[in-house]
């Protein structure tokens, strides 16, 4: 018993954090059709600004928020100067380009923050909660990952449901054309997608982070998690980003725990396929199958 | 209140209009006939800035559109009805109604929407359902609704007769000649069903080959025998 609730919990918690990597995907697949590979390297850049602020002395929380900013800001940088100038070229170009990104942004970290192991500190407790002798295996941090996804998921649905900005993200996601007919600054409204999305990337950076080591690569492991989960939920829907995420967070968790954690990629895998075989168009699309 | 000057694009080296000149009189229905590609969608797509032209311009109320972005189009009160009709069918009826709204200087009022779900009734039904689940004349319904939510001086039509049953087309038609009556709106309508066209216009222009054939009133188009042979198969 005391294992499956630690596995679940285990599993709940790594969910919430892919969950909240593929809504940085999900976003900005929505609105560019583009899938971003660089969206590991953007977020971990914007964990080095936060470590950089956390090691000068400084809070958390400002470290934390200044990740967020500048996630913000890296994302609306990198769509201005390397996506704006593909934009109207086939679709490959463009995620070509964001996986020359990857790279760059790799050596660029190494260049400035250096590649050595950097331990970076978590706001709340370590170590599991005890409910009577029992220790189990969520954590003061574990439960604010899951918070703060949450918390932004709500965010975003609030924002495209009922705001005019979200509507006009929206529109011009799935038809841009239509949009600047009516008057929408479709170019406007992509470089918001990507600032928005980038720094959904920030906070899952700053989640897997806490607590942990970091340096350049440590987010990589991450990627392959995310993006199964994107897909998973139907790399359209934000929702489907957050269940998608569950869903391979608590299954993972569940092999790792009573198969053996060197079987946890391939059930990823076997996971993504029985999905798609089932549902080609991920788990909460209501789109025809996509073509990739 | 559009004044077509020379208006000249290419779509790469192959030239879609080519020195089209016309008046689309004010508060009036203009029918822009021809067979297939004879540059009538372009023209549109020329007008709303989609395409740029090469050599001449567009003037609406005299002020010259070939170099305002086409999302500052709907501010200037244009309107472009895309042909296949522009849904976004993954928002809600209301949702489409809503962006119609937001391109104008003044955001609609809740009034100006429900004016819309008073001429279109059907589309009130199903508010909030996703536009997918509309039939083709209803979609037709929510673009129209939706242009007149950013209370345009002009509209531009692509074809919204295009695979509707005639009872609908008919109905369609019967609103946008009311419409044009209540609100003073100029309509550019362009159409592949010349006879029902000339039918509710007031003018009528013919293209071939992205050149112009002949302007003129729409009951003088009708009554040319030899021009409704050539040119618009009736």
């Amino acid at each position: 018993m005391q294992q499956f609730l630690t596995t679940a919990l285990n599993g709940l918690t790594q969910g919430m954090i892919f969950a909240a990597f593929a809504l940085a995907l999900v976003l900005i697949w929505r609105s560019t059709r583009i899938v971003n590979f660089a969206q590991a390297p953007m977020a971990m850049i914007t964990v080095y600004v936060a470590l950089v602020i956390i090691d000068a002395g400084y809070s958390y929380w400002l470290g934390f928020a200044a990740a967020l900013l500048s996630g913000l800001l890296l994302g609306a940088v990198v769509e201005r100067v390397a996506i704006r100038p593909v934009e109207d070229k086939p679709h490959i170009n463009a995620v070509i380009l964001t996986l020359g990104l990857f790279i760059v942004l790799h050596a660029l970290a190494a260049v400035i923050f250096g590649s050595r192991y950097r331990s970076f500190p978590a706001p709340f407790g370590l170590s599991g909660f005890k409910v009577g002798d029992m220790n189990i295996a969520l954590t003061g941090f574990g439960v604010f990952s899951i918070l703060a996804v949450l918390a932004v998921m709500l965010l975003l649905v609030l924002l495209f449901r009922f705001t005019n900005v979200g509507l006009m993200m929206r529109a011009s996601a799935f038809n841009q054309e239509v949009a600047r007919l009516l008057g929408v600054r479709v170019t406007r409204m992509l470089t918001q997608g990507w600032a928005l999305a980038a720094m959904v990337g920030s906070l899952s950076g700053l989640l897997i982070a806490g607590g942990n080591l970091v340096h350049p690569a440590y987010m990589d492991s991450v990627v392959v998690f995310g993006f199964v989960a994107a897909v998973l939920g139907g790399l359209d829907s934000p929702i489907g980003a957050v269940v998608g995420g569950l869903i391979l967070g608590l299954s993972l968790s569940f092999v790792s725990g009573y198969i053996g954690s060197e079987v946890v990629a391939l059930a990823a895998l076997v996971i993504l396929m029985v999905v798609l075989l089932l549902r080609p168009g991920g788990l909460f699309s209501h789109a025809p199958a996509r073509r990739v | 209140m559009l004044d077509i000057r020379d208006l000249t694009a290419a779509y790469g080296p192959v030239t879609a209009l080519d020195g089209v000149s016309f008046t689309a009189p004010e508060g009036k229905i203009t029918a822009v006939l021809g067979a297939n590609g004879a540059g009538k969608t372009s023209l549109l797509r020329t007008i709303s800035g989609l395409l740029r032209p090469t050599r001449g311009s567009a003037y609406l109320a005299d002020k010259d559109l070939s170099r305002v972005p086409v999302e500052r189009m709907a501010r200037l009160g244009l309107s472009h009805v895309p042909e296949g009709r522009g849904v976004i069918t993954e928002l809600t009826v209301e949702e489409n109604l809503r962006l119609g709204g937001l391109g104008r200087a003044d955001r609609a009022k809740p009034a100006d929407m429900e004016r819309i779900y008073t001429l279109f009734p059907k589309l009130a039904d199903r508010r909030h359902k996703t536009a997918h689940v509309l039939s083709g004349g209803e979609r037709q319904m929510l673009v129209i609704g939706r242009a007149l939510l950013a209370t345009p001086k002009v509209l531009l039509l692509d074809e919204p007769s295009l695979g509707l049953a005639p009872r609908i087309v008919a109905q369609i038609f019967d609103l946008l000649k009311s419409l044009v009556e209540s609100d003073g709106l100029t309509i550019v309508l362009v159409e592949q069903n010349a006879r029902s066209a000339l039918s509710i216009a007031d003018y009528g222009v013919v293209l071939n080959l992205g050149k112009l054939v002949v302007h003129d009133d729409a009951a003088v188009l009708a009554a040319d025998d030899k021009l409704r042979h050539a040119y618009l198969g009736f």
